[in-house]
């Protein structure tokens, strides 16, 4: 862990790469637009000056038809993983608890397949899909948390195997649709690899709501994720009333996870890594790692695109591959690091 | 309800309470008042950190009623209920690394929101809470790289940031070092007395238990079966029928309060061939002798010695043959003549550095007809005889004459090396 001043210091920091790796994602590609033209172009559709001269059409269709809206899809999804990540870590009391592992995130994966496939493929980005994650999701997320509920309360090892004996029979029942899916298995696919190729605003305007309201939730309830993290019956004494708020935090995370899953298909690594990597930076008090999660999700993210579309192009690496590769090596060097440095708990 | 604090603090009524199956505790009554340490001891299972799960609104009862400072838990919201009690546990693992300051502010969760962060009174609580379990140095540590001790102090600071009336600990002492002991429980009393909290304590050390508590409910088998002070509580009977072990209950040890020490586990019971030594003492100065020469297979017997002295009590505990007058009564010739009866027959005979009056000085004169008439006699000598000598002269002048016909040891550990090598001579 860092000392105590620069700790404070990870926050801002964070907030400066955002911007830059914003600047530096929305200039890279196939076209160059240079921070400063992106900026000109920005001012002028805010209003803020005449369009500027000099600046063909097509970098202006560039930007706001494809650059802009992808970047901010990626800060988006980022955010949604690793903010729901951080909430079921504290949730579980487990480290290693991510949307994906305990089953939410195929949960969403199904509900949005099962629209994708009623709607002929047409409605990708729409309203529907994202609904039907969220259904999907929430309806998951519920079904372990009964399933796991055998007494007055839920023991977190039984939500956690619940969670993974879900997840396997949500994911068996996708490859059963994907088997009978026909032409669409394609597309399916694709999906399901995780990616932000060609959403356009309409992906960004269906999930950012939803993103908003389970990040502001979460933010919320940083406190009392700390008092989770003690265990359910300490927190209670602590004045916490248990029962809903895990209620309330499988649905804020459901929320978020469906959100990514339906404009981004299944991406790992950001919702387990996230929140691990900002841990052994900052600390567990959740009124500083939920905001730094939110924050470095979205970098992490708008950067393992920009490798995603710009390594291999003109073709497209799928970004889950790239969060898991970037993600991987660089989360067991900081887990050994800090491990033989102080012996401490991630 | 009544709102009165000065009122009752803990109270619970006819509490039957458990997880399912069989009740842990049935029909509990107990009251814990503001203003005193209360005690709640009894064996491992016999439902303690049950009772305070239920006083704590971490398990509803199933019969019966709980009221903390006249609000029944149950019946307000959790963030209510931790203003009204604290409980400091016995450990808490959290799953994450969180530093000792983290740990006590949490403490304050009952009078947060979610958008407002401590402001000076939270801090002032927080910076007490510390100081008061004197864990304010630790502040910037992490948890986990505590020791034992140290983290049970910090989850001290805890439940007390959370500024409750009514306080509960589960074992509150288990980890602790014998000074953080003294000092925790010393925290404990003062909020009792000064600032009128009701504390309620679940402790294994009887004495401590004994010492600090102003009343004490034991629990065995989810029933509560003893009551009250620590004198009517603490008692031979209670030590036998609850926890099974016998014990000595002094009804007033070094704190004016009971005692209990468990009795030794017996020497082995001697033979018809063991060798005999008889022990003269007094005041606790013939104890170690004794133990020492009973464990090495002696068949040991004492006297003369006064009922109620401190190695007549050691005496009747080890099962030793014995000769004794009545308290601050003189030496009768019936006892006299017991006392010369063993001393004849024994191997040798072993006289302590007692202190000797009136009562006790013709113990010397029996050991010097003894020892002129040939019995082995070994004299402990650490102590000077003048600074033990309550006669005018009569014991010096005894013990004098007892020098020359015995040998002198200059302490208990020395007697068995004296015995065999007085046995070496012959």
């Amino acid at each position: 862990m860092l000392g105590p001043r620069r700790r404070e210091e990870v926050i801002p920091a964070l907030v400066v790469l955002l911007v830059g790796s914003c600047l530096v994602a929305i200039a890279a590609g196939a076209v160059w637009i240079s921070p400063l033209t992106s900026t000109r172009l920005l001012a002028w559709k805010f209003h803020l000056m005449a369009r500027p001269r000099h600046i063909p059409e097509a970098t202006s269709v560039i930007l706001f038809q494809l650059r802009l809206p992808r970047v901010l899809l990626a800060a988006v999804v980022g955010a949604a993983l690793a903010a729901a990540g951080t909430v079921f870590q504290a949730l579980f009391r487990n480290p290693m608890a991510d949307p994906a592992i305990i089953g939410v995130s195929s949960g969403a994966a199904l509900g949005a397949i099962a629209v994708i496939l009623a709607g002929g493929g047409a409605a990708l980005d729409g309203l529907g899909v994202s609904g039907a994650a969220f259904v999907g999701a929430l309806a998951t997320a519920f079904l372990v948390y009964r399933l796991a509920r055998l007494g007055p309360t839920v023991q977190v090892a039984t939500l956690l195997l619940a969670g993974i004996a879900v997840a396997a029979i949500v994911s068996a029942a996708i490859s059963l649709i994907m088997t009978f899916s026909g032409q669409q298995i394609r597309s399916i696919y694709f999906w399901l690899l995780g990616g932000l190729g060609a959403r356009g605003w309409q992906a960004l305007a269906a999930a950012s709501p939803f993103v908003i309201a389970g990040a502001v939730i979460s933010l919320a309830s940083a406190r009392d994720l700390n008092l989770t993290a003690l265990g359910e019956e300490r927190a209670a004494q602590l004045g916490l009333e248990v029962e809903r708020f895990k209620r309330v935090m499988l649905g804020a995370g459901a929320l978020l996870t469906a959100a990514a899953v339906s404009v981004a298909g299944l991406i790992g690594f950001v919702g387990l890594m996230t929140p691990h990597i900002l841990r052994l930076l900052i600390g567990a008090d959740h009124r500083k790692l939920v905001p730094a999660a939110i924050l470095g999700g979205a970098v992490f993210m708008i950067l393992a695109d920009l490798a995603a579309r710009t390594l291999v192009s003109p073709e497209e690496i799928p970004v889950g591959a790239v969060t898991a590769v970037l993600g991987g090596p660089f989360f067991l060097y900081l887990l050994r690091r800090e491990r033989t440095r102080a012996g401490a708990r991630p | 309800m009544t709102g009165d604090r000065g009122d009752a603090g803990l109270v619970l009524e006819g509490v039957t309470a458990g997880y399912g199956g069989r009740p842990v505790l049935e029909g509990v009554s107990m009251e814990v008042r503001p203003g005193q340490v209360t005690g709640l001891i009894g064996p491992n299972g016999s439902g303690k950190t049950t009772l305070v799960r239920v006083a704590a609104r971490g398990l509803r009862p199933r019969s019966g009623s709980v009221r903390v400072f006249g609000v029944d838990p149950y019946g307000v919201s959790a963030r209510r209920a931790a203003r009204l009690v604290a409980v400091v546990p016995q450990e808490t693992t959290p799953a994450f690394s969180y530093s000792v300051l983290e740990m006590v502010l949490m403490g304050r969760s009952p009078y947060l929101s979610a958008w407002r962060s401590g402001n000076e009174e939270d801090w002032l609580h927080t910076r007490r809470a510390m100081e008061a379990a004197n864990v304010q140095h630790l502040a910037d540590r992490p948890l986990e790289e505590l020791s034992g001790g140290e983290r049970q102090r910090v989850l001290l600071a805890q439940a007390l940031a959370q500024d409750a009336p009514a306080l509960m600990l589960d074992e509150p002492t288990t980890h602790l070092d014998i000074r953080h002991v003294v000092e925790v429980l010393a925290v404990l009393s003062g909020l009792a007395r000064r600032d009128g909290r009701a504390v309620l304590a679940i402790f294994h050390d009887l004495n401590l238990a004994s010492a600090y508590c102003d009343r004490l409910y034991a629990l065995s088998e989810g029933r509560i079966v003893s009551e009250g002070t620590p004198q009517s509580v603490i008692t031979r009977e209670l030590m036998w029928n609850v926890f099974g072990v016998e014990a000595e209950v002094s009804p007033a040890g070094a704190a004016g309060r009971p005692s209990v020490a468990v009795a030794p586990a017996l020497p082995l019971a001697p033979r018809d061939d063991s060798p005999r030594a008889h022990v003269i003492g007094g005041a606790g100065r013939g104890a170690a002798v004794m133990r020492l020469l009973a464990e090495e297979g002696f068949d040991v017997s004492v006297g003369v010695l006064h009922v109620g002295d401190t190695d007549q009590v050691l005496a009747e505990r080890l099962n030793l043959l014995r000769v004794t007058v009545p308290p601050f009564s003189p030496i009768d010739e019936r006892s006299a003549d017991d006392c010369r009866a063993l001393m004849a027959g024994a191997d040798v005979v072993v006289v302590c550095d007692a202190p000797f009056g009136p009562g006790n000085v013709d113990n010397l004169r029996l050991a010097l007809d003894a020892a002129r008439s040939g019995v082995r006699t070994i004299l402990i000598d650490q102590v000077p005889i003048e600074e033990r000598d309550f006669t005018g002269g009569e014991a010096s002048r005894l013990w004098r004459s007892l020098r020359s016909n015995a040998r002198s040891v200059s302490g208990p550990d020395e007697v068995l090396a004296g015995v065999h090598a007085g046995r070496g001579q012959i």
